[in-house]
């Protein structure tokens, strides 16, 4: 599969995950989270952004506890839980918030 | 479809060595599996395992025999009618010899699910594929229902061009009700609610303890998940998440039953339903409870946190029934089959009575379940609860060990001293575990000991069968104060520092 | 991907447990004195008032259509006032208060449903299994028919409850991640090769844990020749697992050639006597072999029968087996014992013998 944005073509998954990572971008954020129904404030991108700085750095995703800390740690201790992640990503951390930020999909049977 | 590195696979798959994948297999050809398997083996014959091949081979030629004469029922002809055109016809002759023979046949049932849901017949065009292929046609995705992260199980068909009705076909896992003790008006609300929006198959139960639906796509999945929450049906766990629990019948119909699993099963579940739905663990937390050391929720090794009932004090006997039962069965049988099998040798047998040494007893439940009516566990109940039980991946099997030697589970407040010792736990394991590690292996990596400090619990005899035989010990209070005057210290695990001392002194 | 905004209660939690109970348990919840067996598949069991409630335990094959649970339903409505049970072996039970219902409800059983009645006492009860080719993504042979396969042969364990010294469960499990639990006969895959690396998959999934993962650090990142980097496996550490199969599709494990099933003894989950115990390796190299598995069924076959014969009453798998030695296990049987058969993991020496007993 793919979609076209700006003239551009970006290959994705079935499950429309990027499959060349390197193409990802802010605009391709926003055109991912608009197909999934979210829309991007600036508490999203807090996620967005620590997802991508942490993948940058460990070519992983965080463990979840990983991210709530971090998150708490920037926007206050209650935000740091996944109750609040779910709020910002109704398809979970792991799923939806990774696809949106370009990793990979998380393949492992968990 | 672009690029998917898995949809490229089935063509890379290693040859098969002459399997004939033809659609309609001949007779000949589906009657092959045990030449094929010869075949199969051929190019091995200085190897042992054709010796063992042979060793067996008696008996399976025998059954060969028996299966080669099996009649058979064409399928193809019952599907007329069923919703497939005809050139559509689905090849299923090596899964209908499954459909002989006594045991009931999951096969048969399918193929009259079929009739109406037409996704079921290609999925059994998919299990017959790979019967002949011996490959597997399924590819795991992720999908989730808003405000979860688990409980659906996705799976894309990689024969999708040719069973469109089950290029995405998932699973959803819902949480039963506590023991699997059903109304049958629960049921049929369940199976009405999956047959409107799925293939309509249903696995009770999964082996952690789910109801399984099986059969919905994409789309469906969400529908089904709404209606099903509607009625108050709940998802159950998967990833690196609480697991469904599950545990035995208890106190609903068991005389053995030391603790109230249901309701202790209940009310973990609830207590814990964020932490089942959202994943934040380092890996997958199974309970799994049982009200007696026959431990029927096989909780001991399947569980990372088994809970089992279990008695202080005195054993209760009905001295007269003692006198029935040897008068009925002997005493040779009674020596033989109870007293000598006893674990501590705690129990005897004089004049027609049994006597007990209660203080030797471990409460393993051998002689009770054989003299059932004249024994009988004493009457101050609690629970043992163990931890670290998991299966193969990645360090071998590990089987619990005991954590808290005795535990009353009777009131609330008894099961708040239960959930704060859980939570302690998770935060201890969240916290320095790496990823997907199950407590076990965490354990196995930081030592119980450590373990026990970071949890805060004391060490107990009761946690092992003996103590250590290995010398090399870090007594913490009897290290000479070299730590700039500090003699007693964290735990290694979660002290940077011991670690540093150690190889400076070396 | 849009969907529907309004949306149903979340976090419901258990559904409750006392509205599914009959009748009879949630009048004698904790009340229970005692239980006989009545015949092989049916139980009762007495309460401290005198009540009593009558269990009639049938062997399903787990894996159901909706109308096969409706039948099931239909069948409880008539005769159980629309209360039954499952087991953790996917075994239904049927739950009376009446004692003149057990025959007709067994009939209806056996004939309607096709189910038959056993799975209590010293019998063989239904084979714990997990998914295979009906829904698993990563298995190497099938589950639910190699279950239906071998209870075919085993039908007559099921269905009485005295031909065996003690009761046996078994599992089954279609990949080393082993499903399947811990039982006295364990039947699982066995992979004989490392991983085949797919190298286009390789790049689209989080390498660092895929290195992770292996438990004998086998796994190590690679630079292609376009200095993309990807992965490999040290043939000679890789023990075959297929643990990095289940974190990435990529690290294709599953030989269709080769993989073949083997044959553990001895798990027990109970605290009963000795307590739990792990099952070991008995038979290796047995033939992957649809639709029947006829070699499987006859190495069963082979091991329940020398348990029949010496075993003692009450004697578990393990417990028999500890007793009359492996020595003579493998004499019985007639398999053969191999330096496989010899544990090389962290913990082989516990399992040497270490004394001078001996079996001459
Ligand atoms: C790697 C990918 C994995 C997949 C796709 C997978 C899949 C499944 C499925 C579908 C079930 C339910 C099966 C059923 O009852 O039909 C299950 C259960 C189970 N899995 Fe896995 N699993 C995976 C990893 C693991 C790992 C890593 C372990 C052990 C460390 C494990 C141990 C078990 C056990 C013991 C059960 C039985 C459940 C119980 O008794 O609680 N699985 N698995
Ligand atoms: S584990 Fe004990 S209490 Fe529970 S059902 Fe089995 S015998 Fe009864
Ligand atoms: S319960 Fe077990 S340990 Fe206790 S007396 Fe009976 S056989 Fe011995
Ligand atoms: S044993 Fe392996 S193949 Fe079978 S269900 Fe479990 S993970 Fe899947
Ligand atoms: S199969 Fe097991 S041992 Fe081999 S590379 Fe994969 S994880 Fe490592």
């Amino acid at each position: 599969m793919s979609f076209e944005l700006n003239g551009a073509t970006y290959e994705t998954d079935e499950d429309g995950y990027l499959l060349n990572l390197d193409q990802w971008s802010k605009e391709v954020a926003d055109y991912l989270a608009a197909e999934e129904d979210v829309e991007m404030t600036e508490a999203h991108w807090e996620v967005i952004n620590f997802l991508r700085e942490y993948y940058e750095e460990y070519k992983i995703a965080p463990m979840i506890r990983i991210l709530t800390k971090a998150i708490g740690k920037k926007l206050g201790k209650e935000k740091g839980n996944t109750k609040y992640l779910y709020e910002l990503y109704p398809g979970g951390p792991a799923k939806q918030a990774c696809k949106i930020a370009g990793l990979p999909k998380p393949t492992g049977c968990v | 479809m672009g690029g998917g590195f898995r949809r490229v696979y089935p063509e890379n798959r290693p040859d098969h060595g002459g399997i004939n994948k033809d659609e309609g297999l001949g007779e000949s050809g589906a009657r092959r599996p045990h030449v094929a398997s010869l075949q199969q083996f051929g190019g091995l014959l200085e190897s042992k395992r054709v010796y063992l091949h042979l060793l067996v081979n008696p008996y399976s030629c025998a059954i060969n025999f028996a299966f080669r004469y099996i009649k058979r029922i064409g399928w193809q002809n019952q599907m007329k009618g069923s919703g497939m055109s005809s050139e559509n016809k689905i090849n299923t002759s090596m899964i209908d010899d499954l459909e002989s023979g006594p045991w009931p046949s999951f096969v048969k049932d399918l193929k009259s699910l079929a009739t109406k849901k037409p996704a079921v017949g290609q999925l059994l065009g998919q299990l017959n594929q790979s019967y002949e292929d011996r490959w597997n046609y399924w590819q795991g995705t992720v999908l989730n229902v808003d405000g979860y992260g688990g409980g659906v199980i996705a799976r894309y068909s990689e024969l999708a061009e040719k069973y469109p009705d089950i290029a995405q076909f998932h699973t959803i896992r819902i949480i039963p009700p506590a023991g699997w003790v059903y109304s049958t008006a629960t049921l049929r609300e369940l199976c009405d609610i999956w047959e409107k929006h799925s293939a309509g198959i249903i696995q009770l139960h999964g082996m952690t303890g789910d109801i399984l639906l099986l059969g919905s796509d994409n789309k469906s999945t969400f529908d089904a998940a709404e209606e099903l929450m509607e009625h108050g049906w709940d998802l159950g766990g998967s990833g690196a998440a609480l697991r469904t629990l599950a545990c035995c019948v208890g106190q609903a119909r068991c005389e053995m039953a030391l603790i109230d699993t249901m309701a202790i099963q209940t009310h973990i579940t609830n207590t814990y339903i964020s932490e089942l739905h959202r994943p934040e663990f380092p890996y997958k937390y199974k309970f799994k409870i049982s009200g007696c050391a026959n431990d029927c929720a096989c909780a001991m090794q399947r569980s990372d946190m088994p809970i089992i009932g279990t008695w202080r004090g005195p054993m209760q006997i009905d001295q007269a029934e003692v006198g029935k039962f040897v008068d009925g069965h002997g005493a040779d049988f009674v020596i033989d089959n109870v007293i000598t099998r006893c674990p501590t040798n705690c129990i005897s047998l004089k004049d027609n009575q049994i006597e007990v040494d209660d203080d030797n007893c471990v409460r393993c439940m051998h002689c009770i379940n054989v003299m059932h009516k004249a024994l009988k566990p004493g009457k101050d109940r609690g629970a043992t609860i163990l931890i670290g039980g998991k299966r193969t991946l990645k360090i071998g099997d590990t089987m619990s060990s005991v954590l808290v030697p005795f535990m009353k589970l009777q009131t609330e407040e008894d099961w708040e001293k239960l959930t704060d010792l859980v939570e302690r736990i998770w935060e201890f394991w969240g916290e320095h575990a790496l990823e997907h590690e199950r407590v076990g292996e965490f354990i196995n990596r930081i030592g119980l000991g450590a373990f026990l400090d970071g949890v805060g619990l004391e060490p107990h005899p009761e946690m092992i069968t003996a103590p250590r035989s290995n010398p090399y010990i870090k007594f913490e209070e009897l290290a000479p104060g070299m730590l700039e005057g500090e003699s007693g210290h964290d735990p290694a695990v979660v002290n940077e520092e011991v670690e540093s001392m150690e190889s400076t002194n070396s | 991907m849009a969907r529907a905004k309004k949306m149903a209660p979340r976090d419901n939690g258990a559904p409750d447990y006392k509205k599914n109970l009959h009748p009879l348990m949630a009048k004698n919840y904790g009340k229970w004195s005692y239980h006989e067996k009545l015949r092989p598949g049916v139980l009762v069991h007495g309460a401290e008032n005198g009540d009593r409630l009558y269990t009639v335990r049938a062997g399903s094959p787990r894996t159901l259509s909706v109308d096969k649970v409706r039948q099931i339903c239909d069948i409880a409505d008539k005769y159980c006032q629309g209360h039954l049970r499952f087991t953790s072996r996917a075994n239904v039970e049927f739950l009376l208060a009446n004692e003149a219902d057990i025959d007709p409800l067994i009939k209806e059983v056996n004939e309607t449903l096709g189910f038959p009645v056993g799975g209590t006492g010293h019998s063989i009860s239904n084979i714990v299994h997990t998914q295979g080719w009906l829904h698993c993504n990563l298995p190497g042979t099938d589950a639910a028919g190699s279950v239906k396969a071998l209870m075919d042969l085993l039908y007559e364990e099921f269905v009485t409850d005295d031909s065996l010294p003690a009761r046996v469960k078994i599992s089954a499990s279609c990949c080393q991640i082993n499903c399947g639990g811990q039982a006295d006969i364990s039947i699982n895959l066995q992979h004989h090769h490392p991983p085949r690396i797919k190298p286009e998959g390789v790049g689209v999934c989080e390498l660092p844990k895929v290195v992770a993962i292996c438990p004998v650090a086998a796994i190590r990142p690679r630079q292609d020749e376009t200095g993309k980097t990807t992965l490999e496996v040290v043939d000679e550490k890789c023990m075959y697992c297929g643990a990095c199969h289940g974190q990435c599709p990529t690290m294709e494990i599953r030989d269709a050639k080769t993989d073949t099933l083997s044959i553990w003894l001895g798990g027990k989950t109970a605290s009963t006597r000795k307590g739990p115990s792990f099952m070991r390796l008995a038979v290796w190299g047995l033939p992957n072999n649809t639709p029947r598995w006829p070699e499987v069924g006859a190495a069963v076959r082979k091991i329940l029968d020398v348990y029949k014969q010496t075993g003692r009453p009450y004697e578990r798998i393990g417990e028999w087996v500890d007793r009359i030695g492996w020595k003579r296990f493998f004499e019985l049987t007639g398999f053969p014992f191999t330096k496989y058969h010899i544990d090389d993991s962290p913990l082989a020496r516990s399992t040497f013998n270490t004394s001078s007993h001996v079996r001459l």
